[in-house]
């Protein structure tokens, strides 16, 4: 089990996060003139680790600013570790670790005293702010480099600095906006695996915005995907996938008969050169395959479950919605066929 | 020589075999788990260094690489996530802390805001500057010379002149006032440091206040300062009693609504200035531009014109109309001086106005 939950904490014996949800909405709404930003938003997110995905202009920012209560919603309401977004934008700060995607730091400040200062803002006295801030520092790999003025920090060092920002309360949820923006793949690794020590090692939990899918994947086991203002799709990400299952298969003599039969026999049929992708329906998807070889006197000499990547999760989602998507009934009513329980269980509808 | 006495190089070989201690072979050392179940021989340094690239501009001359999976030196790197079990303070010692990081930062820039050299110096240099009247006072009363006494003894006017003068006015508070509260604002629009104030429980009002109230305490700081010590001093000096006091103070009161008006008004006009630009170089520029500006235009007009009312566009001379009023000096515009106090109080407003839209403006997640 990757998650451990984690425990009742401090805060002014406010009861601490709900087993059940971090995260909880009712129908938000916000709009910015007529322009609609969120778009009845019902959001379940559980303890853990959570990525958050959508392309440019879906709402991923106005959510994130929502789950901080920075914003007046239009209407519609919620709770943030049991605190009410509209009215208790405070306490709900307190308790979230925020680390943002673009620079936020204060260029000729030093390292140590930067991630002090930002303790200070949460109301951690200066004793307390230096010490966590040595702790932090070091835990994100920036020992030896907490006396340098940020200014002099190449892009990791500052998302790294960043995350010791953010972490210095030990928040009981960490956002972040894009953490490996920027990095190279070694310190893109290293971010990635002191999130994960957060949720893993640190029962805390996290919410992250990211545009790289292989980041989510590896961090976070459930998603959640929005577009156009609208949830299009949360839950664990394993039971997403199944939203686009496939089988795959090499065929030996007759590739086009094979195709041909299959697409007949009312099959989606995706094909590159002998390798054939065919849209899993049900268990009778394989029975189907192998009577259209027998006909087409083809040969099949592999067929495998493809395990489709959260890429081609979101490509097959963001495809289906276009650019017209008024809701994501769109979603269940697009060609891929009936999902399975598990696709449904792990998916809730806006 | 026999053949028994003739030895080769294999005898030698073989006697130093026998005489040296054999040596033990080398052991690997003991392997420890780094994290994400990782195992082998931590080099978390060489880790940390190869993720962020630490030897950068450090000025070392050889490139740092990967040590050794067999070293047996170097720092241990043990990424362990420790828990904070302290308890966070309510909204006064959030607001303190910014205070703090402002004001504190004008003297050591050690952990707190990095103000550039060139504005401590200019604050430093301002400040001595306005506590120079009370050398010429000491020198006065040393020497007991009159003209010394009446040109920088406590008065009416010296008072008015002393906060509201055309010399301060021109040569000092402007300047002190566009370095101090330019970047204030500007540069946390710059740098998106405000993502750092509202993604913790800080209130936009509460950062608007505070900036403010550090601002106006810098400026205190020397412009009322000054003042408060000149009027001290003159009376330290000049071994003055009751009466004296009885009858200076009146306008010394009035000289001081009138610093802190000064005070109060060129932080309004600053901090909105600064809360619509990105950088300190525009508000700086625009504030000293709108109280030069505003007195040249409003002299040309009166030069050409003959008519003297839009000295009412100008914050300096308003404050200076109020002043005079305020400290009982003959007033030098020809209008009454609430009008000057209601272009005041409409100065301030608007700057007010759009410093707290403009706060509001500030993003967290994008500028």
């Amino acid at each position: 089990m990757r998650w451990s939950p984690p425990t009742i904490r401090r805060i002014d014996g406010v009861i601490a996060i709900s087993d059940e949800w971090i995260v909880e909405t009712q129908d938000l709404v916000k709009k910015y003139g007529e322009h609609v930003a969120l778009d009845s938003v019902n959001l379940s997110i559980r303890p853990g680790a959570t990525g958050l995905l959508g392309p440019n202009g879906a709402g991923k920012s106005t959510l994130l600013k929502t789950i901080l209560g920075l914003i007046a919603l239009t209407s519609g309401g919620g709770k943030v570790l049991g605190h009410d977004i509209a009215t208790e934008g405070a306490k709900i700060r307190q308790r979230i670790g925020y680390m943002p995607e673009y620079d936020c730091l204060i260029p000729d400040m030093v390292a140590i005293h930067q991630v002090r200062y930002s303790g200070e803002l949460l109301g951690m006295n200066s004793n307390s702010a230096i010490q966590r801030a040595h702790e932090v520092l070091e835990y994100v790999g920036l020992r030896d480099q907490r006396y340098r003025p940020v200014s002099t920090f190449s892009t990791g060092m500052e998302q790294a600095t960043k995350l010791a920002c953010s972490l210095i309360h030990d928040p009981d949820l960490l956002i972040c906006d894009e953490p490996t923006n920027g990095l190279d793949a070694t310190a893109r690794g290293f971010m990635l695996d002191t999130l994960f020590q957060v949720v893993k090692q640190g029962g805390r939990s996290i919410i992250m915005s990211s545009h790289l899918m292989d980041d989510v994947e590896r961090i976070c086991d459930r998603m959640l995907m929005i577009h156009k203002g609208q949830v299009i799709a949360q839950g664990r990400i394993e039971d997403l996938k199944a939203i686009d299952r496939e089988i795959e298969i090499s065929v030996w003599g007759g590739a086009s008969r094979i195709e041909e039969k299959l697409k007949d026999m009312g099959q989606s049929v995706r094909r590159t050169g002998r390798v054939m992708r065919i849209t899993r329906i049900d268990e009778s998807t394989y029975g189907t395959i192998i009577k259209a070889a027998a006909e087409t006197q083809v040969q099949i000499r592999k067929m495998e479950d493809y395990e489709p990547s959260l890429e081609d999760l979101f490509i097959v989602i963001m495809d289906r919605l276009g650019y017209s998507v008024k809701s994501s009934k769109d979603l269940l009513g697009g060609p891929t066929p009936t999902m399975d329980h598990a696709a449904l269980e792990g998916r809730k509808v806006a | 020589m026999t053949d028994e006495d003739k030895f080769g190089l294999d005898d030698l070989l073989e006697d130093a075999q026998g005489t040296l201690p054999t040596m033990p072979e080398p052991t690997p050392p003991p392997s420890e788990a780094e994290f994400m179940g990782e195992t082998g021989v931590v080099t978390g340094k060489a880790r940390m260094e190869a993720a962020y690239g630490t030897g950068e501009g450090e000025g070392q001359g050889t490139a740092i690489v990967a040590q050794s999976v067999t070293a047996d030196a170097g720092t241990i790197f043990h990424q362990i996530y420790r828990p904070w079990r302290g308890k966070l303070n309510p909204r006064w010692v959030r607001n303190w802390s910014i205070l703090r990081h402002h004001v504190y930062g004008l003297f050591s820039g050690k952990g707190h805001r990095p103000w550039p050299i060139t504005t401590k110096l200019i604050v430093l240099i301002v400040l001595f500057g306005s506590l120079l009247p009370i050398l010429s006072m000491a020198m006065s009363t040393l020497t007991g010379v009159e003209v010394l006494k009446e040109l920088y003894g406590v008065s009416r006017a010296n008072l008015w002149g002393h906060v509201l003068g055309v010399f301060h006015n021109t040569c000092c508070w402007p300047l002190l006032t566009a370095l101090v509260v330019g970047g204030l604002i500007s540069e946390d629009r710059q740098h998106g440091t405000s993502a750092i104030y509202f993604s913790r429980p800080i209130t936009r009002t509460d950062y608007t206040l505070m900036k403010y109230i550090s601002a106006a305490l810098i400026l205190s700081m020397v412009i009322v300062f000054s003042y408060c010590a000149y009027y001290a001093a003159a009376i330290l000096l000049n071994n003055e009693g009751w009466a004296y006091l009885l009858d200076t103070i009146p306008f010394f009161l009035g000289g001081l609504v009138a610093a802190v008006m000064l005070v109060v008004t060129f932080t309004s006009i600053g901090l909105g200035l600064s809360s619509i630009s990105s950088g300190r170089f525009f508000p700086a520029v625009a504030f000293m531009g709108i109280i030069y500006g505003s007195r040249i235009l409003a002299f040309l007009i009166q030069l050409l014109f003959e008519r003297d009312t839009l000295y009412l566009i100008s914050p300096y001379d308003n404050l200076a109309h109020v002043g005079q009023w305020m400290m009982g000096l003959n007033t030098t515009y020809d209008f009454p001086a609430a009008w000057s106090f209601v272009a005041l109080l409409l100065m301030n407003g608007i700057s007010l106005y759009i410093l707290i839209s403009r706060v509001n403006s500030l993003e967290v997640t994008r500028e």
